[in-house]
């Protein structure tokens, strides 16, 4: 039994997770006032106040029995540095009050962990979308390669700074969405792919320009998506046929979104490749992944001592070693 | 072209594009036409082929002006987003590469990265350069094809992009160790490219790597 701790960015979440099966997942979210991004210190202010109370709701079933857990984990990078010390912190204190081992966890390898699990997927293209990532990813040789990804900002990060200057109701991605459904005309915004890259500044910039401008926000929120995902799509598509993998998984945040599921699906279903996205409840950052990638790690040998459990904000994915991939 | 090619079966459905076998006279040729994708707005998916079936044509034949080896362009119909173009009896290197020893497969990267320094110096990008898109032929001579993606550029940056993205193509798709053939790559790549076009493109390329942008905007 592993309780998973995760707190990179604006989460903070702790999990249960027992033989793969995900007891609990309680996690809380700072959100910053409307119009403005995610300010590091304020968001681990968040995350001090209600540590507590999230890790006591995690380890208590719902008939107020109490779990033991075995391991400790908690997301060692990357994220912002303020907030990943305070889930090391917390964790820290448990591993050591419990006398429980402490298992570092990459939260990128996490998102994708707890992806395949619930797919059921064995050696995937994992797609990774979210406000920190996107990427395609494929497993070879102990690690995950990026395959292609994007040279600048984020999916998630196009929708949310659309939705700011034009002052739509956050979440960005949301609000982007629902206007998309009434827009019907494709304006003429910059679709760049670059070998198996996306690079979204330009479209962001001219999106913004065209809305300024006075065209119809339906409008400019159905191209966005429309060009956005179409270039999404089409580096997958490329990564699926280079790799030949034949099931494809969609993790993170910004693949709730109807359209791109509708598109990443397609793509899939032209390749021969199952597909598989992971639940809305997972597909956010949350402690569940993180003690889902835990268990899987410290099965192979993964943990630290109290002293060398550093956070690394900066870590990059293909520096870990991921022997539990392919699955069986 | 035309109506014969439709009733063949594609000898090969790509990412984007079926490919059929044809010939004209005694000449063996395939045609290439960009289908239609379903997840496409319908007006980006037909800009999107057209422009990307004309650039091929172009830079294809600009490429081999060029002295790279590519297919012969044998004729273009821009409005059913088809061209054709000679035959290159080979196998893909995705295909032959992890089959090859160690030395076979070094000297065919020295005479990749020749071609590469070749096309670079000439001011054209290959813009999708993995080893689905190169052909080896028996006598092991590399062929560059599907340049769809590709354009003129003497940006350094595209350039290192280029090169950036057949050693990723190695890393993710084949079991053989990358580094041996990077540097038959350069070997080739510094003998016709120029010092200046060398220097810049791998230190792009180089850089590139380096970005490692997904894990550093969270
Ligand atoms: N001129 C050619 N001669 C022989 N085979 C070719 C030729 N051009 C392409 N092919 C084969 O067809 C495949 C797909 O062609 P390509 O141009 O790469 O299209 P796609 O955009 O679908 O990847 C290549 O990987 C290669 O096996
Ligand atoms: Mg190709």
């Amino acid at each position: 039994m592993c309780l998973g701790i995760e707190s990179t960015a604006h989460t903070f979440g702790a999990s249960i997770v027992n033989d793969g099966r995900i007891i609990t997942n309680v996690n809380r979210t700072y959100r910053p006032p409307p119009g403005i991004g995610i300010h590091p210190r304020k968001a681990s202010e968040h995350h001090v106040t209600v540590s507590e109370d999230v890790v006591a709701k995690a380890i208590k079933s719902p008939n107020g029995h109490q779990f033991h857990p075995d391991i400790i984990a908690y997301a060692a990078g990357p994220g912002l540095g303020p907030c990943l010390r305070i889930g090391a912190t917390v964790a820290r204190a448990l591993a050591s009050f419990l006398d429980r081992p402490l298992v570092p966890v990459h939260h990128g390898v996490a998102h994708l962990d707890i992806a395949m699990s619930l797919g059921k997927a064995r050696d995937p293209l994992a797609v990774l979308i979210s406000g920190g990532h996107t990427a395609m990813l494929v497993h070879l040789n102990n690690r995950w390669r990026v395959y292609g990804e994007t040279q600048d900002i984020t999916l998630g990060n196009v929708l949310d700074m659309f939705g700011r200057e034009a002052k739509l109701p956050p979440p960005g991605g949301r609000s982007v969405e629902d206007l998309a459904k009434r827009g019907h005309r494709l304006l003429d915004l910059p679709y760049t792919v670059k070998g198996n890259d996306v690079a979204y500044s330009g479209l962001l910039t001219a999106a913004v320009n065209m809305f300024h401008k006075g065209a119809g926000v339906e409008d400019v929120c159905f191209s966005l998506q429309e060009i956005a995902f179409s270039m999404l799509s089409e580096a997958v598509e490329r990564s699926l046929v280079q790799t030949r993998r034949d099931e494809v998984v969609v993790a993170g945040g910004v693949a709730a979104n109807s359209r791109l599921r509708e598109m990443l699906e397609s793509v899939a279903k032209d390749h021969d490749a199952s597909f598989y996205q992971v639940p809305v409840e997972y597909s956010g950052d949350c402690g569940a992944q993180i003690a889902c990638s835990g268990s899987l790690a410290f099965k192979h040998g993964a943990k630290v001592s109290n002293a060398d459990s550093y956070v690394i904000p900066r870590w990059r994915m293909d520096e870990v070693d991921v022997p539990w991939v392919p699955r069986n | 072209m035309g109506a014969s090619k439709l009733e063949m079966e594609p000898f090969h459905r790509g990412a984007e594009a079926n490919l059929f076998l044809s010939t004209i006279d005694s000449w063996k040729v395939v045609v290439k036409q960009r289908i239609s994708k379903a997840y496409r707005n319908a007006s980006l998916d037909d800009k999107i082929r057209r422009e990307r079936t004309l650039s091929e044509v172009s830079t294809m034949h600009d490429a081999k002006a060029a002295g790279v080896k590519a297919p012969s362009i044998t004729g273009v119909e821009a409005e059913t987003d088809t061209f054709s173009m000679t035959f290159v009896d080979g196998t893909i290197a995705r295909d032959c590469l992890d089959g090859m020893s160690p030395r076979e497969a070094t000297t065919l990267f020295e005479k990749l990265g020749a071609m590469i320094g070749l096309l670079h110096s000439g001011g054209i990008v290959h813009g999708d350069l993995t080893t689905s898109n190169i052909m080896v032929t028996l006598e092991r001579d590399p062929f560059l094809v599907d340049f769809g993606m590709a354009r003129r550029s003497s940006d350094p940056e595209d350039r290192g992009v280029d090169l950036h993205l057949l050693q990723l193509s190695i890393v993710t798709s084949h079991l053989k160790d990358a580094s041996p053939l990077v540097k038959a790559l350069a070997t080739g790549y510094s003998k016709t490219a120029g010092r200046a076009i060398h220097e810049s493109s791998w230190a792009k390329a180089r850089e590139i790597s380096r970005r490692g942008r997904y894990f550093a905007i969270r």
